[in-house]
């Protein structure tokens, strides 16, 4: 019976099926169904993550199962495992949370060089190196959800340009939704923080950008974008062609 | 060589767990490990099997990290759905049983979601709480029943008396709209009003 479903049986499924609740005849047929359909890929993944809300527990990891995860993948001597560290200190939660993203993003890389499981350095230090495009979108759209995060609009003066910031408490950050014109190819864009009394650059970010990373090393007060040449400045040369003020939480 | 992995991104340390790095592996424990237990905990109710449960899917990181899938969500979300996977595994064997118990108390008590004792730390308990306080009780029945108690959709369907379609009808809704709450609890204002 289950190998008569229709895509749109498959659909009404997807749902339980994220939550492990079909029947096994069916389970098959979903996911032959899933390798040629991005689209109810998407939504069991995204049914996915909103099951992990129905996970959360204040219940620590367990050091004594750590101990025998460690024996059980061959080391003698286990790596110390501090639960003091486990500190409910709530900007380190944001942080942790915002990593989870992180992780997948690199993963994408894996997951787009289509490695087989080879255990070698050197292919784990090419995916470290590369960057990707995707990967960075994603981890914004998660900074973007963090219960601490702040979002910043930097604009011109007359609001015709307008780019979008998150910044995390930790100083993490991401510019978003950029629409910024395309500079000559002498120019670059650049990113500034102030903090303190201090214009900082946080990084220089070509001409035509697009979802970009940056980290402050300090508490940020607003972000500015100058246009400057190409390989950028050590200082602001120019007015800034956006810029935003950063709320305080 | 002695890291700090305290600060690493979960993408570093999967990078790091593909390099064999042990203590990468340890942090990626103490970050979701308490989570991934706690899941595999509620659905098998019994502290022993939940343990064999998360050794095998942290093992199974170490081993394969590549098989999490960048395409499906976060590290956290994927360890959870292979806990979740494994643990429904072991209490389906005796669902039959399960499902005559549970027909029995639930013709004495209901159960609710006590977010006070499960959620992290406050603030995200406050989020958890809008979402499932938002969440039609139906919906949520349903969700809880499959997800947490590891009832099949079928059986759900008997346990309420309810039409099979009406239940799956009533999941997938569901979780669209504590997806839907989550993202409109956390970004629903806009950026110029923010």
């Amino acid at each position: 019976m289950a190998s008569e479903l229709t895509h749109a049986d498959i659909q009404e499924l997807l749902g339980a099926y994220a939550l492990d609740a079909v029947d096994a005849d069916e389970v098959a047929v979903i996911d032959a169904h899933l390798v040629d359909c991005p689209r109810c890929r998407n939504e069991v993944a995204e049914h996915r993550e909103a099951a992990t809300l129905l996970s959360f527990s204040g219940a620590a990891a367990p050091e004594a199962l750590w101990s025998r995860i460690a024996a059980d993948i061959g080391e003698a001597d286990p790596a110390p495992f501090e639960l003091a560290r486990v500190v409910p200190h709530r900007a380190r939660r944001v942080q942790l949370r915002l990593t989870a993203a992180a992780a997948a993003a690199a993963v994408v890389i894996i997951g787009l060089l289509g490695f087989q499981v080879v255990r070698q350095n050197d292919r784990i230090d090419q995916l470290a190196a590369i960057t990707d495009q995707r990967g960075l979108d994603q981890a914004a759209a998660a900074a973007a959800v963090q219960p601490d995060a702040r979002r910043v609009r930097l604009q011109s003066d007359d609001g015709a340009q307008v780019v979008d910031a998150v910044v995390l408490p930790d100083g993490q950050g991401y510019l978003v939704q950029t629409r910024l014109p395309t500079l000559g190819s002498d120019q670059t864009y650049q990113l500034w923080g102030v903090i303190g009394a201090q214009t900082i650059s946080l990084g220089v970010l070509g001409g035509d950008q697009a979802t970009t990373a940056f980290k402050a090393a300090g508490p940020l007060t607003s972000l500015a974008i100058t246009a400057e040449r190409v390989g950028g400045a050590v200082a602001p040369t120019s007015d800034p062609i956006v810029k935003g003020r950063i709320e305080s939480t | 060589m002695k890291t700090d992995w305290s600060q690493a991104s979960d993408a570093a340390l999967v990078v790091a767990i593909g390099r064999w790095r042990e203590d990468a592996l340890a942090e990626a424990y103490r970050r979701h490990g308490g989570a991934v237990y706690g899941l595999a905990r509620r659905v098998v109710r019994e502290t022993g099997v939940a343990e064999e449960v998360v050794q095998e899917v942290f093992v199974r990181l170490w081993s394969t990290p590549d098989r999490f899938d960048p395409d499906r969500g976060s590290l956290r979300s994927w360890l959870l759905a292979q806990a979740h996977g494994r643990a429904i595994d072991r209490v389906r064997a005796d669902s039959s049983r399960r499902l005559r118990e549970e027909q029995d108390a639930r013709r004495t008590a209901t159960s609710g979601y006590d977010v006070e004792l499960e959620a992290w730390d406050l603030a995200v308990a406050d989020r958890v709480n809008e979402v499932m306080a938002d969440l039609p009780a139906p919906e949520r029945e349903a969700i809880e029943l499959a997800y947490l108690d590891g009832y099949t959709y079928r059986e759900v369907a008997t346990l309420l008396d309810t039409p099979e379609g009406t239940i799956k009808s009533r999941i997938r809704a569901g979780l669209r709209r504590m997806r839907s709450d989550l993202i409109d609890a956390k970004t629903g204002r806009p950026w110029h009003q923010s």
